[in-house]
């Protein structure tokens, strides 16, 4: 049997108008399986969110391919859908047409735009925000609405490119939870790229780690800790073993 | 007590800064009648406030000045209204197309810094002196704000927008109406601040050169009979217009853009 997402040899060489050429990804095979929650660590520069913009089609390697359902993803498609680090929200939008706008571009019919933004609105916790501006909200709420966006087209696949990383550490513990929340009722396969190893492993089913640029999978974590998770789970020795090898990996792949 | 004057601010305070702008327009007009208590007054060459005052009595009363005025919109309008129309997409194509933008950039740089004012009697001759000539000017004066801002306004997208809309599956017509256009709208509107100053100038400069009515007619026809009182009234008249709708675009601007508000 085939894999859900197969990537093999994938690699990719930016060459920068006038500057040396810069190789990103160093050619690594990676399988992923539906419906799990694999996130990505590893040193700044080395790749992970090059690699998330491949699955979802914005870029393409230049050696090797990615595969999902056994075809080459050639470009964007409704199902996959990223959440992005810095919200990526339109200025200009309510939070509803916000939640709607992929919705939009595929000509749903208005009635079912609505229904449709309604249930995500209420899922991702922002009932009464609807006609808000993203100005008017906090970074967490931000992320909510980007993350209802990305549901919003019904993908199977979730690709978060350090969704969190522009929030503050309590909002981020909160934003934690309220993923696996929505994760476990809308049963998506999540990509997760984290420069944090304790939200790595607080949600994932594996953990990969990458090496320095150019990135290749340096070497995979099955994390066997049982679900649902508790935030007390982050103090227990298992946690913390984890944390220790995975760091022990990752160190020498980071030149301070 | 002192909550209650904290809150409640008097009018003077609340209306300092328009206060202060209305003193220094008013101190002017009292300084120009009052020069001429000391220095002689000779009506053919000057005039002041007064002799204005009572020339725009006569202007209203015979119906001319609202003629003119509404001749001289007509041009204004539409030479103003092309140069959205053709300024703004060109300007965006511009911006988005870097080919199309490395291409006309230069040559729109030069006819924006050239003063275009001293083509005005060549337009004339080709366009003729009536509504499409004057129209004709008011566009060629107005339409480089437009374009300049678009292109302008399309260099500050934010890429990851464009990057968000492609995601969802968002084409080419897609990112133009989603992102693009919505970026460039505020650009667009403080560039109609400076064309519409430029397209005012454009209709009396048009009419300057032939016409037989409009507001740019009537200043040269004053002035070339000496009737000094009415030349300045008229081109007061266009001063309260050009600041009318000036600050009437800068209101619309706050009142269109809520998300700007945050910034």
């Amino acid at each position: 049997m085939t894999g859900y997402i197969q990537g093999r040899n994938v690699g990719l060489t930016f060459r920068p108008p006038n500057r040396a050429p810069v190789r990103a990804l160093g050619g690594f095979d990676i399988e992923v399986e539906e419906g799990e929650f694999l996130s990505i660590v590893g040193p700044s520069g080395c790749g992970k969110s090059t690699f998330l913009s491949i699955l979802l089609g914005l870029i393409h390697p230049d050696s090797g391919e990615v595969l999902m359902h056994g075809r080459r993803i050639s470009g964007p498609g409704s199902d996959r859908a990223m959440v992005f680090q810095e919200f990526g929200l339109l200025p200009w939008r309510t939070v509803q047409h916000n939640i709607e706008l992929g919705l939009e571009l595929k000509k749903v019919p208005k009635e079912k735009r609505r229904a449709a933004a309604a249930r995500l609105v209420s899922l991702v916790g922002l009932t009464g925000f609807e006609a808000h501006y993203p100005h008017e909200l906090s970074g967490g709420m931000k992320q909510r609405v980007g993350l209802a966006r990305a549901l919003a087209t019904d993908p199977e696949v979730l690709l978060m490119d350090e969704p969190f990383a522009a929030l503050d550490a309590q909002t981020r513990d909160l934003m934690q939870v309220e993923l696996l929340r929505i994760w476990r009722e809308a049963k998506k396969t999540v990509l997760f790229v984290t420069h944090q190893i304790d939200e790595a492993i607080y949600l994932s089913d594996r953990v990969m780690v990458m090496s320095k640029r150019p990135g290749r999978a340096k070497r995979i974590f099955a994390i066997k800790l049982p679900r649902p998770r508790e935030y007390e789970m982050r103090v227990t020795p298992e946690f913390n073993d984890l944390k220790l090898e995975i760091w022990n990996t990752l160190k020498d792949e980071i030149a301070a | 007590m002192a909550e209650e004057t904290t809150v409640r601010q008097s009018f003077a305070a609340r209306y300092r800064n328009f206060l202060l702008g209305a003193l220094a327009v008013v101190l002017f007009f009292a300084a120009w009648q009052a020069v001429f208590l000391w220095v002689p007054f000779n009506p053919l060459f000057i005039t002041k406030p007064s002799l204005i005052a009572a020339g725009y009595v006569d202007l209203i009363e015979s119906g001319e000045l609202f003629h003119d005025l509404a001749v001289s919109s007509v041009p204004f309008f539409l030479g103003l209204g092309a140069a959205v129309i053709i300024g703004v997409p060109l300007g965006i194509l511009m911006g988005w197309r870097p080919r199309v933008g490395y291409a006309l950039d230069p040559l729109m740089t030069i006819f924006y810094a050239s003063p275009l004012v001293a083509l005005a009697p060549l337009l004339v001759i080709f366009f003729g002196v009536g509504v499409w000539g004057k129209s004709i000017i008011v566009f060629t004066l107005s339409v480089f704000p437009f374009i300049f801002n678009a292109y302008a306004g399309v260099h500050a997208v934010d890429r990851l927008l464009i990057n968000v809309v492609r995601s969802l599956g968002g084409g080419e017509w897609a990112l133009y109406r989603k992102v693009i256009f919505p970026s460039v709208l505020p650009y667009i509107v403080a560039a109609s601040r400076v064309a519409v100053g430029r397209a005012l100038i454009a209709v009396l400069v048009g009419e300057f050169f032939a016409a037989s009515e409009g507001i740019g007619f009537a200043i040269s026809r004053f002035g070339d009979i000496f009737a000094m009182d009415r030349m300045f009234g008229c081109i007061l008249t266009v001063m309260v217009i050009a600041v009318i709708l000036t600050e009437g675009i800068r209101w619309a601007e706050r009142a269109a853009f809520p998300w700007r508000v945050g910034r």
